[in-house]
Order: C-alpha cells, then sequence, then structure tokens
C-alpha cells in the first residue's frame, strides 16, 4: 500500500510523451518554492492509500493511449518498496497487453537509488531534481542540510544509464543555476549523455510562504540560463 | 425571377459570388431528377437533404485529378508542358487547380502536394524553397476563397513536407486545408510532432489514420472538409440522411429501424441514382472534360456518398430516458442499431457507375451545414455532452468511425500546454489510430484559426463578418452562424 495524493490520467509535463502520473503523498525535504506543497505532510487526510492494484487500474485505463508512468510526489522514494511493486505490475501488464510502458521516477535524489537494485531493474529512468549545488543554498531551500547523496545519485545514474533527466528549478538569486550548470559540466561525464538538462521557470502558483512573493524569472533570464548551458556545451531545454 | 433580381442586386455578394449564385438559379430552373411522392415527402420533412447541390448536376461534386499524371505527361487542353523546375511547376498547378470542377466551383482537391513538390527542389535552398511556397499559398488563399479545398503530406517525411509545415505556421490561413497521412511504421515520429506542433499552432494539418483509410482504394487522398476519396476519381454526388428529423416522424424505435429509415434511404439511395446517371448519361461529363479525356479522372473511379448527420440525437431520443450518446451504453447500442441498419441497406443497394466501390454507395459522416439547428455532425458527440476522460471520446469514435469509409472526424480543442510537447499528443493519436479511430483534427484553445465542422475559419473575421463587414472567404460566411449555433466554443478543451 501507498499514500497518494492524486493521479493524473493525462499528463505531458512528468516526462516524454503522455504519460500517467503518480504523486506520493509525503516529502523529506520540503522545498520552499514547492508549487504543491499540500503533498509535503507524510499524512494528510486528501491522500488516499492505495493498492497497487488499484493504481494499476489507473494505468490500464490509459493503454494505448500512455507511453508510460511517472512516479513523483512529494518524495516517491520514501515509498520505495511500493514503486518496485507498482513498476514490476506495470511491466506485467505491458506485456500482457503488447503495449510497451516505460516506468520513470520523478526524485529529489536524496536517497540512494543503489540500494534499491531490485527497483531498478525495472525503472527505465530517473528524473532528478538538483535543488542548488552549494550546501547553504541548498540548506536555505530545503529543511536538508546535506546534498551530497543528491550528487551521488547524479554519478551512479549516469554510470548506470538510468538518469533520464536532470531538472532545476530557476529561482534568480535563491537558486545557483549557474554553479549547478558549471559542475554538471565539468565534474560529470555529462557531456554527450542523452539526458537533457530542463530549465523549469520558477512559478508563483501554489507556493506558500515567503518565495510566494518571488516573480517568475523572464524570457530574458530563462534564455540567458539556456545560452549559458549551451556554452558549456550541455543540452538544454527552457520548459 | 425574383430571386434572380435580388442576387443581380445584392450588395452582400462579391461579384464572383453573384455569378455562382446566378448558375445555381439557372440550374435549379430545370427538374431532370425524378422525384417520387415518397422522396418529395422525405425531402419536405427535411429528412433527406441534398445540401443544396443543384437540379441538374453538370460535374460531379468532388474531382480528386490525379496531379501527379498530369506533372508528368503535361496537360493539351491547356497547352501546359510538363514543369521543368519549381517555377513552372507552381504555375502549372496554378493554372490547372482553376480548371478543377466542384460544387464549390473550387478545387477541393489539391493533390499529394509534398510528393509533387519533392522532385523540383532539389538545387533550391530552404529559404528559397519557403519564398516561392509563401507565394503560392497566398496565391491560393486569395483565390480559392472557399476553405473546402485540401492538400495531402505524408506518409512519407520529406523535406518539401518539412517546408510545407514551416510555411503554413507562418502563413496561418484557411486555405489550404492540409492532412497528414499518418502511418506509424512509415511516418517518423519527428515529422509527425512538427505537425502536431504546427496544428496546435494554426489548427492545420489534421492527422489521417493511413493504415486503415489506404484500406478503402487503392490511392486515396483527402479532399474538402475530411472526404475519403480515390485519387484520379471522386464523388458523383453527398446526399444525406437527417437522421433527427427522420426520427422526428415517429414515437417508435421499432417503427424507425424498420419502416421509416429503410423507406427513406431507399428514396435517398434511387434519388443518388438518378443524379448520377443524369451526369455520366445526360451531362456526357466523361465524355467532355479535359481532366477526363486526358486520362487525369476515370469514371470508374468516382463513388457516391450517401451521407448521414445527427446519429446523436436519433440515438438519444430512442435510448432510455436521460441516457445520452458518448457516455452511456444504452444510448449506444441504439445508435449501433441504427448503423447496423444503415450499412446493411447499403451493402445490399446497387448503385450505377460507381466500379470502384464494387456499385455501392459509401457511407459518410457529414459534418452538418449552417442551418442545422440541434443535430451534431456525423456520427459525433454533442458538444457539451463528451466524455470527461478524453480516452474514453477516442474509445467511442474507434466504435463508431469503423462504419464510414468516405470519411468521419473528431474535432479536439487542446489546453495551450501541448504546444510544449506534441510527443504526448502523438501518443493519443497513436494509440486513438490503433483502436481504428480514422481521422483526427485539433487546435490549441487560443488559436484564431478554428476548425468548424472540417474546414478552417478564423475567429477574427467571424468576427468581422458578425460585426457587418465583408470577408473574403466564402467559408467565413457558413463558419460564422455554425460557430454560434453549434456552441463550439463549448466544445471540451482537452488538456495536456
Amino acid at each position: 500500500m501507498a499514500l497518494v495524493r492524486k493521479i493524473i490520467s493525462q499528463s505531458t509535463v512528468d516526462g516524454p510523451g503522455n504519460r500517467v502520473a503518480v504523486f506520493l503523498q509525503g516529502c523529506n525535504i520540503r522545498c520552499a518554492y514547492c508549487h504543491n506543497p499540500e503533498t509535503q505532510a507524510l499524512q494528510d487526510a486528501e491522500a488516499k492509500e492505495m493498492s497497487v492494484e488499484e493504481v494499476l487500474a489507473e494505468v490500464r485505463k490509459g493503454i494505448p493511449f500512455i507511453r508510460g508512468i511517472t512516479v513523483s510526489g512529494g518524495e516517491c522514494m520514501l515509498q520505495a518498496e511500493f514503486v518496485t511493486a507498482l513498476f514490476q505490475a506495470v511491466k506485467q501488464l505491458a506485456q500482457e497487453t503488447g503495449h510497451p510502458l516505460s516506468c520513470l521516477i520523478d526524485s529529489n535524489g536524496t536517497i540512494p537509488f543503489a540500494r534499491y537494485p531490485e527497483l531498478m531493474t525495472v525503472c527505465d529512468g530517473v528524473m532528478l531534481d538538483i535543488k542548488a549545488w552549494d550546501s547553504e543554498v541548498y540548506h536555505r531551500l530545503t529543511i536538508s542540510k546535506d546534498n551530497e547523496t543528491v550528487k551521488e545519485n547524479l554519478q551512479w545514474l549516469l554510470q548506470k544509464d538510468k538518469l533520464t533527466e536532470v531538472r532545476i528549478v530557476c529561482l534568480p538569486e535563491k537558486v545557483d543555476v549557474e554553479t549547478i550548470l558549471q559542475n554538471i559540466a565539468k565534474t560529470f561525464d555529462f557531456i554527450g549523455k542523452k539526458a537533457p538538462v530542463r530549465l523549469l521557470r520558477f512559478r508563483p502558483h501554489g507556493v506558500v510562504g515567503e518565495l510566494a512573493q518571488c516573480p517568475m524569472p523572464t524570457d530574458e533570464q530563462m534564455d540567458s540560463y539556456l545560452s549559458q548551458a549551451q556554452a558549456l556545451g550541455v543540452k538544454a531545454e527552457v520548459r | 425571377m425574383a430571386d434572380i433580381y435580388s442576387i443581380v442586386t445584392s450588395q452582400q455578394l462579391s461579384y464572383e459570388q453573384k455569378v455562382v449564385a446566378l448558375a445555381h438559379a439557372a440550374e435549379d430552373t430545370l427538374s431532370v431528377i425524378p422525384m417520387p411522392e415518397r422522396t418529395r415527402f422525405y425531402f419536405e420533412k427535411g429528412a433527406i437533404c441534398n445540401l443544396n447541390e443543384g437540379n441538374a448536376p453538370y460535374r460531379p461534386r468532388y474531382i480528386m485529378p490525379d496531379y501527379e499524371k498530369a506533372v508528368k505527361q503535361g496537360v493539351k487542353f491547356l497547352e501546359l508542358d510538363p514543369p521543368q523546375d519549381f517555377d513552372e511547376l507552381l504555375t502549372f498547378l496554378q493554372v490547372l487547380y482553376r480548371h478543377v470542377p466542384s460544387i464549390t466551383t473550387y478545387p477541393v482537391f489539391l493533390g499529394d502536394l509534398d510528393k509533387l513538390i519533392e522532385p523540383f527542389i532539389k538545387d533550391l535552398s530552404d529559404e528559397e524553397v519557403k519564398r516561392k511556397l509563401r507565394n503560392f499559398f497566398i496565391y491560393l488563399d486569395r483565390t480559392i476563397t472557399d476553405s473546402f479545398c485540401h492538400a495531402n503530406l505524408g506518409p512519407e517525411a520529406t523535406r518539401a513536407g518539412r517546408l510545407i509545415l514551416d510555411v503554413d505556421r507562418e502563413l496561418e490561413q484557411a486555405v489550404p486545408n492540409l492532412t497528414l497521412k499518418y502511418d506509424p511504421s512509415v511516418t517518423p515520429d519527428d515529422f509527425a510532432e512538427q505537425a502536431i506542433y504546427t496544428s496546435l499552432c494554426v489548427a492545420n494539418p489534421a492527422i489521417c489514420n493511413d493504415v486503415l483509410n489506404a484500406r478503402t482504394y487503392d490511392r486515396y487522398g483527402i479532399s474538402s472538409c475530411y472526404n475519403i476519396l480515390p485519387i484520379a476519381g471522386g464523388s458523383y454526388t453527398l446526399t444525406r440522411l437527417v437522421l433527427p428529423r427522420l426520427a422526428a416522424l415517429t414515437e417508435s424505435k421499432e417503427e424507425f429501424l424498420t419502416k421509416l429509415l429503410p423507406e427513406a434511404m431507399q428514396c435517398m439511395a434511387d434519388y443518388m441514382s438518378a443524379r448520377i446517371r443524369f451526369i455520366v448519361e445526360d451531362v456526357h461529363f466523361f465524355e467532355s472534360h479535359f481532366l477526363a479525356t486526358e486520362g487525369f479522372i476515370e469514371r470508374d473511379r468516382f463513388v457516391a456518398m450517401f451521407g448521414l448527420v445527427g446519429l446523436a440525437e436519433a440515438a438519444n431520443k430512442f435510448a432510455p430516458a436521460g441516457k445520452k450518446y458518448g457516455s452511456d451504453e444504452e444510448a449506444d447500442s441504439v445508435a449501433e442499431q441504427i448503423m447496423d441498419t444503415i450499412t446493411a441497406f447499403v451493402n445490399a443497394y446497387e448503385c450505377p457507375y460507381c466500379a470502384i466501390a464494387n456499385h455501392r454507395l459509401l457511407l459518410h459522416a457529414q459534418v452538418g451545414i449552417d442551418t442545422d439547428f440541434g443535430i451534431t455532425s456525423g456520427i459525433r458527440i454533442p458538444v457539451g455532452d463528451e466524455p470527461e476522460s478524453i480516452y474514453d471520446h477516442l474509445r467511442h469514435s474507434s466504435r463508431f468511425h469503423r462504419y464510414i469509409p468516405t470519411g468521419c472526424s473528431d474535432i479536439l480543442p487542446f489546453d495551450i500546454t501541448g504546444k510544449k510537447n506534441p510527443a504526448a499528443v502523438l501518443d493519443i493519436i497513436k494509440g486513438a489510430f490503433s483502436l481504428g479511430q480514422k481521422y483526427i483534427a485539433f487546435y490549441a484553445s487560443d488559436s484564431d484559426l478554428v476548425r468548424i465542422t472540417g474546414y478552417l475559419v478564423k475567429r477574427s473575421e467571424i468576427e468581422k463578418w458578425n460585426s457587418g463587414k465583408a470577408v473574403l472567404q466564402n467559408t467565413t460566411q457558413l463558419g460564422a452562424p455554425t460557430y454560434a449555433s453549434a456552441h463550439l466554443a463549448n466544445r471540451k478543451v482537452r488538456g495536456v
């Protein structure tokens, strides 16, 4: 069983193509710019206990219109056993129906994927959120002090060819976007890999707390991040 | 004669529109198509409708010339030699289009434009090709002032196809209507995605299920709204059965299915056969028109479209109270009974001069006209009754599209976020096509160009027309009332 916040049967923003997106309840880092803070609490009256079979029923309805499933959150890796069982069931369903389904994870990378080999055999890729590079910046944005595990995950996923994309929420002055880009480009063997960096524009919609007052970055700011990425040889897209 | 006087003195009609209206008035002074009493009865009740096709048809309604052949061999009647370069090709096509007859007096089919163009652009840069294409498209839009006019692309990706899409997106015009023939095993994803992106910008092209529609004839094209017809052929006529008006004649489903429907279909089929005979035997169209005498069309490649409209309302009438076509099995199964009855009739009825269709009338989901009120296009789900889930909507379409060989479609407005992920829209199309959906058109909810029932109109032009100003496109005049009366602004917008 897992605590599920909501299921979107037709999502175009949670990975490539049209997907069923499953949002699990509960997060361990509680980003200040989170646009769905209602998913942060580990328990919430609005969330629903669901079995693998119940979630699978939603996936079944999407065949043959979907390319796969994305599990997001909250932080879905807090319920990694459930995600493993769900992905195994989805792969089984794909086999039964002859309709291929990819299984993706959208994660903040605070829990080491290396610890879940069974999950990683049925998971086709991870969309990894790099909130910040500098641990001070990271700590100002989240309730966590340490982003070393995120960096280790980035390295590990690259080596295992399980990185679907890197996501950076761009919020000028609050997020060290340039530093992330520079470090991705130089520290890791990132360039030339197929995973793109998705530069997500911060949107105040849904945000609770002081960052709710921050304006959306302008087109010029987003373009400038994009050109920095390109200058570093990093494949990037603005969304 | 009062009619003719009002045409001549009208200030609302352009010069060209007057000429067409006068020709129509002259044609209607004849009565050469037999109108037996029961046929007349169904016409008067509006249950059979000839779409104002005229009382003495002197050309087939839709003509699909074999342009590839014309380009290869030239056209003697028009004193056109085979074109040798891109400029010559575009001039050749402009001249030929001008001489293709149809019900609208404008060509309804412009050919597989990408395939026609591709061999002529090898030595030209993208920019040169696009500059010439832009002029060509502007010429088409401003002289074919009726958007029941269609050019085809695909299923193969070509450089010409990509450049046509680029130009189409830049120009944002109602003419030509474009359709991409899509076959997942032939059409690369990136080309299909470019087409979808273009469509989310300018409501064009529509996407046609090539795998299923290619089975209809040896060579097919899409013309007018979304008519699936043989290339080098076409359709003599399109007459339609207005199911809700026929249903209005009885309260009994039994009587509807066993008495009214068979009788009305017999009347309509005989009427269509008489029209076909007149074109072939009295007008001698195929013995006299250069398209036929030079081999760009053949009589044996013409079909006749047996149209139907308002399946939803007819099904709802005879379904248990409150059950709706599109959401409730009780209504859908009534619709299926109606379709099975119609299919059985057309499969048994022999019509003249339709060799390519095995001498059978072919069903067509007619889109409706501006004077239809409370009648939904063809076999579509009424605006406002669409299922909550787009997947259920498309599953429903697949179930009913299987009945219709000569054209049926769904039109879906998408949320503008779709523009950022055309691959997601392609996934949905792939799914729908794999289930049997045959043709899909869509536009973004913020697009100026919208699809009315199959043809394209600009919302800004509708506003101009509604405010009493003259507009260039005939179809704006049709589209403006239909956009309002069919509540098209309320179509369910699909979020992607």
